[in-house]
């Protein structure tokens, strides 16, 4: 079963090889940008730049509609809310819904923002392994931890977390599988009796993962992990001179957005 | 990379060894002796309950002896705080549940973290976790997820992930007791390479099979050592594998209910051959 | 057979069950698949076997053959996408199929993951509960199921599950299946990651089972265990079934184990090479024993 969050498609593009850092940075600047801006005109602009960096990705769409599919229902929502409640000169009345070009752009301008958001914020996921995200937020966030914040610490509890999701999912699986197997029905009756029916899956996956929790940090242990003391990586995050770009371009095309 | 200057000093030097586990009623290792050497494949055995997975990680310097005459492991005094964390160094320990030892997102990852800890320079990793990879036959599955790997194949990055530090000793906490037949010869045969490089190897089981070969066998009952020489010894004692409560193979199970029946036999037989043998001289 | 046919929520009445009590199990070109995102994985292919009340078999093949599967379809936890499952000769379309559904028990593999409760009879009565039984049967079918485990219910019932040690907490798992009362007992793979004392012990109590005349599906890698519990065998490989029926020791079949990666039982290779007839091998070291003494 394929289950993963922050889906990463593996690749050799431009954008697969930047560093972590300076995409998360071009990606959050982008997206302040977004809603900042608030004309037609920069909304083209960013979605243009972001298309671009789609394409120069080389990840096929479909990973894209994959990732836009379940939020289809809220830019549906958006669109029609603002179509029928915005202010305007209507030029067609039924009941309370009222058509206005302006509530029309409205809508569209909202929707379009938000396939943007979606869009930047995939390139980001699809081009870069979590591993390598978390390890960029970490560094990124070194200035808390003059503020006592375990930062490095947190990054490896992420990945850690990352990587046995898909285990978990697997042992609830069999779990409540286990429990129909004893006459459990997990699809009976309203909330209340519902819940209770989750205590006999939700039980043992607790304990076992505080088992685990403490399996796994002897394992730790034994290959000399120290929290606090300072790591080394497999794939150090590199900074060059395509980052340098990368960052410049962003300032560029947030400064054309905001200017048009 | 040696921290003892004696080349001969034992790996293991430990002499009245105490554990008790907090509100326990009895101690889990009582009084205990062990001296392992260079280059020697020692067997550990006992049934639940020994105290041989409290031995595995104390030897490993995972958890703090209760008191000791003393505790020497690879030249680090296991009573102190500072040659516990060294001893970590140089003592490797595999467990037995594969899934509870793999801490990262792909099988090279994984392979990478005990370097990582060491703070090793990137390209140093790239190129001794390579050679791990290669070694243990995980080239192909480099970039697997962990959820995607069979249990022999875990057991095998986990060990990979062990001995990429270069290490003085491996101890090895039952390995194979949650793993299929494949995994298991899988893991035995990764593990007799080991030996036959000369890495001194202490191997805890309860299965009797897997002591084939052991250059010593120490045997534990409640904490305490009931036997310590070779294999055969042990074997020869009927009644003691009986009451030790090990698992046999099936030549070893039938020799018992034989010897229960009065037959009697020099050693208790492991294999088909050594049944064979034994029910033609036996008279 | 009173209490069998009644509505779901009745208990079958006699803890100490007569002989011949097992259910019967057809499969008839059972398949089934997993649904994957790119295109569905067949895990079972037109299997076929019949396995009579009482009767015992033993279910190999390599990881990944379909053991577990077919276990879960013949529960009824998946259905299968063709063929049929009966029970007893009824199929699903009868209406005694739920209630007998409810007599078929399965053993999940490392059943211990499954326990919950506080005390360990709240965690065996649990199956038996959800059955609708009320409290006076489920009483007398928990301390059995205790007793029958070796965990009596003086001693253990009291006890939380998480202060026993691994073997007991097996068979705690494994006396909340038997409280439901099961005429057809599924088990997948039970003795691995088991103690040598507590596979000894469980071996036992499959074998008081199989006397009291429970029809037992075991899944299991170990052949000498196969072969001292269970009459016949199945085989599967990559979903389809390769062997069915008594154990055979042709030398044809011993090419099939082998390129199943199956081993002959120990004793019956024994038998053999002392020049004596393999197909009547004893089972146990200690029928072996009586034997050669």
């Amino acid at each position: 079963m394929k289950a993963t969050i922050a889906q990463y498609y593996p690749g050799d593009s431009l954008l697969h090889r930047l560093d972590p850092r300076a995409k998360f940075i071009a990606v959050s600047a982008l997206a302040v940008a977004l809603f900042v801006r608030d004309s037609f005109a920069g909304l083209v602009v960013y979605a243009a730049a972001a298309a671009l960096a789609y394409a120069l990705s080389g990840v096929p769409l479909v990973w894209f509609w994959r990732a836009f599919r379940p939020l289809l229902w809220l830019v549906a929502l958006t669109f029609v809310a603002q179509v029928i409640f915005a202010p305007g000169e209507p030029f067609f009345s039924y009941g309370f819904v009222h058509l206005s070009w302006r509530g029309l752009e409205l809508a569209a301008f909202l929707s379009l923002r938000l396939v943007v958001l979606v869009l930047v914020g995939s390139v980001l996921t699809l081009t870069t392994p979590s591993i390598a995200l978390t390890d960029g937020l970490a560094w990124l966030g070194r200035p808390l931890r003059r503020l006592r914040v375990p930062t490095d610490e947190l990054a490896l509890m992420v990945t850690i977390a990352l990587r046995f999701i898909p285990t978990l999912l697997v042992e609830l699986d069999t779990i409540m599988r286990a429990q129909r197997a004893r006459g459990a029905d997990f699809r009976r009756g309203g909330l209340r009796e519902r819940s209770r029916s989750l205590v006999p899956v939700l039980v043992p996956l607790f304990v076992l993962s505080f088992r685990r929790a403490d399996e796994l940090a002897l394992a730790m242990e034994a290959r000399c992990y120290r929290p606090g003391a300072a790591r080394t990586r497999l794939h150090p995050l590199r900074a060059g001179w395509a980052d340098a770009a990368l960052l410049v371009a962003t300032a560029a095309v947030i400064a054309a957005g905001l200017l048009v | 990379m040696s921290s003892s200057p004696d080349e001969t000093a034992p790996l293991f030097d430990i002499s009245g060894l105490h554990y008790r586990y907090v509100g326990a009623q009895a101690d889990a290792l009582a009084d205990l002796d062990l001296e392992v050497q260079e280059g020697e494949f020692v067997a550990l055995v006992g049934a639940n309950g020994s105290g041989k997975s409290t031995l595995a990680r104390l030897l490993g310097g995972l958890e703090r002896p209760a008191a000791a005459r003393h505790a020497v492991a690879c030249g680090h005094d296991l009573l102190t705080e500072t040659g516990r964390l060294a001893a970590r160094r140089d003592v490797g320990v595999l467990f037995q549940n594969p899934e509870n030892q793999l801490v990262a997102q792909c099988v090279e990852d994984d392979v990478a973290f005990g370097l990582e800890n060491l703070a090793w320079p990137a390209a140093d990793i790239r190129r001794r976790v390579d050679e791990m990879l290669a070694r243990f036959g995980l080239e192909g599955l480099r970039r697997r997820e962990p959820h995607l790997l069979s249990g022999g194949q875990k057991q095998r990055t986990a060990l990979a992930g062990v001995i990429a530090l270069p290490r003085r000793v491996l101890v090895l906490d039952e390995p194979t007791a949650m793993l299929d037949p494949a995994g298991r010869d899988e893991v035995l045969e990764a593990v007799r390479e080991l030996r036959d490089e000369g890495l001194a190897i202490v191997y805890i089981t309860q299965e009797m099979d897997e002591t084939a070969g052991a250059d010593r066998v120490i045997a534990l009952e409640r904490g305490t050592e009931a036997y310590a020489g070779d294999a055969a010894g042990l074997f020869a004692d009927v009644a003691l594998v009986r009451r030790l409560g090990l698992g046999l193979p099936a030549a070893g199970e039938l020799g018992l209910a034989l010897a229960e029946r009065g037959r009697g036999f020099r050693g208790l037989p492991l294999t088909m051959g050594e049944l064979l043998d034994a029910l033609a001289g036996a008279p | 057979m009173s209490g069998r046919e009644a509505a779901g929520g009745a208990a079958p009445d006699t803890p100490g069950r007569a002989a011949a009590d097992g259910m019967v199990l057809t499969c008839r070109d059972v398949s089934f698949s997993y649904e994957e995102a790119r295109a569905p994985i067949p895990a079972l292919r037109d299997v076929s076997f019949e396995l009579g009340a009482g009767g015992s078999l033993a279910l190999m093949g390599a990881s990944g053959s379909g053991k577990s599967t077919l276990l879960q379809v013949v529960r009824g936890l998946d259905a299968p996408e063709a063929g049929a499952v009966l029970l007893d000769g009824a199929g699903l379309a009868d209406a005694r199929y739920g209630a007998l559904q409810r007599e078929v028990g399965l053993v999940f593999q490392a059943p211990e993951l499954q326990l919950f409760a506080a005390t360990a009879r709240d965690d065996v009565a649990f199956g038996p509960r959800r059955l609708g039984w009320p409290e006076e049967q489920v009483t007398p079918a928990v301390d059995d199921a205790l007793d029958l485990v070796g965990l009596p219910a003086a001693r253990f019932a009291a006890r939380h599950p998480y202060t026993l040690s691994g073997g007991e907490q097996r068979r705690l798992a494994l006396a909340g299946v038997l409280a439901m009362r099961p005429r057809l007992l599924l088990l997948d793979e039970p003795f691995v990651s088991l103690d040598p004392s507590t596979r000894r012990q469980l071996a036992g109590i499959l074998e008081r089972l199989k006397a009291a005349g429970v029809t037992l599906l075991l899944a299991t890698h170990d052949a000498d265990l196969a072969w001292a519990l269970c009459d016949e065998l199945l085989v599967l490989r990559e979903g389809r079934v390769v062997a069915a029926g008594a154990w055979d020791f042709s030398p044809a079949a011993g090419r099939l184990l082998a390129v199943n990666r199956l081993r002959e039982p120990f004793l019956v290779d024994l038998w053999r090479r002392l020049g004596r007839d393999p197909q009547r091998a004893p089972r146990t070291a200690a029928e072996a024993a009586e034997a050669l003494a």
